[in-house]
């Protein structure tokens, strides 16, 4: 089941613009690897189910597998053959918005070569070019 | 521990800006600043090989000579570029060996927990440091060692159990948890009923109950 608000001040919003990069959520913070955005993007609810499903199949239930970001913006589209106007459409999904530096999955409690396969599959599944990433240095 | 602070050669940053931290950051240099004590903060840039090495090996504890003067300084920040790789900025605090300082004292988990011998259980790391006091001589050089091999499934490591060197004060609350072996359970992301469908519009239902509660006030008129 994508994932989705359980409730929401505004049922439509409208498109926005993404410029710059990310400056929160941009670095490894519960797991011990990452996979990090590189490009602005809306994932999709389905996108990152998707990553989510590919991550956990490959580590066969083992480890802990967190999402970072959350589609929490409704993308509206008209239906099909419908002509222009008459208001703004039904949400169709929702979407997270994506910045460069976002991180967007995290892994823990797996070897590294296990969840650097896990996060190269989740790659794949993704609407950006992505990189892995680890902790970053701490003072 | 540290016994010695690794030396590093430093220069004085004549052109402050953007700009200037730029151009020497292309050069291969790291622009930094050192203050503290009461004096006048100075503007400086080191090699970046160099300092990234020392950084990574786990010294916080630096000997930055500037201009052929020797300052004992402790690592109090870092800036990284926007995706968060790349050290482009370094705060230094100045410190005498003997002051007390504190500092966050990064923990190395050592050995294999017990508990992950029971099926779906996994090794999560809470916060991976731990905030104590010591004087500066004593700050740790590199992670320090804590076995987690007695850890059953489902028991927490707190920080009051870490066995601390003598020479390092816990500052944070002894039942802090710092690990844990979590179990993972079958069915994690099991659909949510709520989140079926359409979300709820906060505001809407509300006003539909008011618009009900109206209805029947004027019928009952």
């Amino acid at each position: 089941m994508p994932r989705m608000p359980k409730r929401t001040k505004y049922r439509k919003q409208q498109r926005g613009r993404m410029k710059g990069n990310a400056t929160s959520g941009n670095y490894v913070a519960f797991g011990d690897f990452g996979l990090q955005s590189l490009e602005t993007a809306w994932v999709t609810a389905r996108q990152l189910e998707a990553g989510r499903i590919a991550a956990a199949h490959y580590l066969h239930r083992q480890g802990k597998v967190f999402i970072r970001v959350f589609p929490d913006k409704p993308i509206s589209k008209k239906p099909l053959e419908t002509r222009m106007g008459k208001g703004k459409a039904d949400t169709d999904y929702w979407a997270a918005r994506v910045k460069p530096g976002t991180v967007l999955f995290e892994i823990a409690g797996v070897p590294e070569l296990a969840a650097k396969n896990a996060l190269a599959r989740v790659a794949m599944k993704m609407p950006t070019r992505c990189r892995l990433i680890e902790r970053r240095l701490t003072v | 521990m540290s016994k010695q602070a690794p030396v590093i050669e430093a220069t004085k940053r004549d052109r402050l800006g953007t700009r200037y931290a730029r151009r020497l950051r292309t050069a291969g240099r790291l622009p930094a600043v050192i203050y503290g004590h009461k004096k006048d903060p100075v503007a400086i840039d080191m090699d970046l090989k160099q300092t990234l090495l020392v950084l990574h090996h786990g010294s916080r504890l630096l000997s930055v000579s500037v201009e052929g003067k020797a300052e004992t300084c402790m690592v109090k920040d870092l800036q990284f570029d926007y995706l968060g790789t790349n050290v482009i900025h370094m705060d230094l605090a100045r410190v005498d060996l003997t002051e007390r300082v504190t500092v966050q004292a990064r923990l190395n988990f050592i050995g294999t927990p017990a508990g992950l011998k029971v099926p779906g259980a996994i090794f999560r790391t809470i916060s991976e440091t731990v905030e104590v006091t010591c004087t500066a001589a004593d700050i740790p050089s590199e992670a320090i060692p804590i076995d987690i091999s007695h850890l059953e499934a489902g028991a927490f490591l707190t920080a009051g159990e870490l066995g601390l060197p003598p020479e390092l004060t816990l500052e944070e609350e002894a039942d802090t948890p710092v690990c844990r072996i979590a179990m993972v359970s079958e069915e994690e992301e099991e659909p949510d009923e709520a989140a079926e469908g359409e979300p709820e519009v906060i505001g809407e239902a509300e006003a539909s109950d008011e618009a009900a509660a109206d209805g029947e006030e004027s019928k009952d008129e």
